[in-house]
């Protein structure tokens, strides 16, 4: 069976490299948890996912996003 | 050879605007760099999650050319001032000069994925 094919939105948006610093757009790609959602389920390509992987973990630390949503310190 | 770099300062939000200025410029000093960096201030805005015991922040983006040397120096002021809550420098040098993906190179993308779709 094949399945349906997804199209990177970085790749359909022309997007050459992701910002870490655009919050809302790399919002997309985490989970309600905060954990970066797997490609297989985004369909971002592998180097947009590579990308995607960085620029989530400097937003963290920039406290762009969080590290773990609804966690009470 | 200088590079080209981009930091991110979080400023402590209770700073006065002048103070911060007035940090950005000593910290712009301290590079030596060739041409005035380019500087975007985000403002105050909310921290994701509190540092410390602060839940606010005054953000400002700076693009600058410089030599790496001159980066430890830079480093250790930004570390010893108490008013940057934190910061992060990262080269920046694939976004310029990037051309934008052309009509070819996404159509060979398109084709990539299909075929490793084939596969499984």
């Amino acid at each position: 069976m094949r399945r349906p094919t997804k199209s990177c939105p970085f790749c359909e948006s022309r997007v050459r490299w992701v910002d870490y610093k655009d919050d809302r757009t790399l919002g997309r790609f985490i989970t309600d948890q905060g954990k970066i959602l797997p490609s297989r389920l985004s369909g971002v390509c592998a180097r947009h996912q590579r990308q995607l992987a960085t620029a989530i973990k400097r937003a963290r630390f920039l406290a762009l996003i969080p590290y773990i949503r609804g966690h009470q310190a | 050879m200088p590079r080209t770099y981009e930091a991110v300062y979080i400023f402590d939000s209770t700073l006065e605007d002048a103070a911060i200025n007035d940090k950005i410029n000593r910290f712009n000093g301290l590079l030596h760099a060739k041409a005035q960096p380019e500087t975007a201030h985000w403002g105050r805005r909310q921290l994701a999650y509190s540092i410390g015991a602060k839940d606010n922040g005054y953000y400002v983006v700076s693009k600058f050319e410089t030599e790496p040397a001159t980066l430890p120096e830079y480093e250790r002021a930004l570390r010893l001032d108490d008013g940057v809550i934190r910061y992060l420098i990262t080269l920046h040098e694939h976004e310029v000069g990037a051309p934008p993906q052309s009509e070819e190179d996404l159509a060979a993308a398109t084709r990539r994925d299909d075929d490793d779709d084939d596969e499984d």
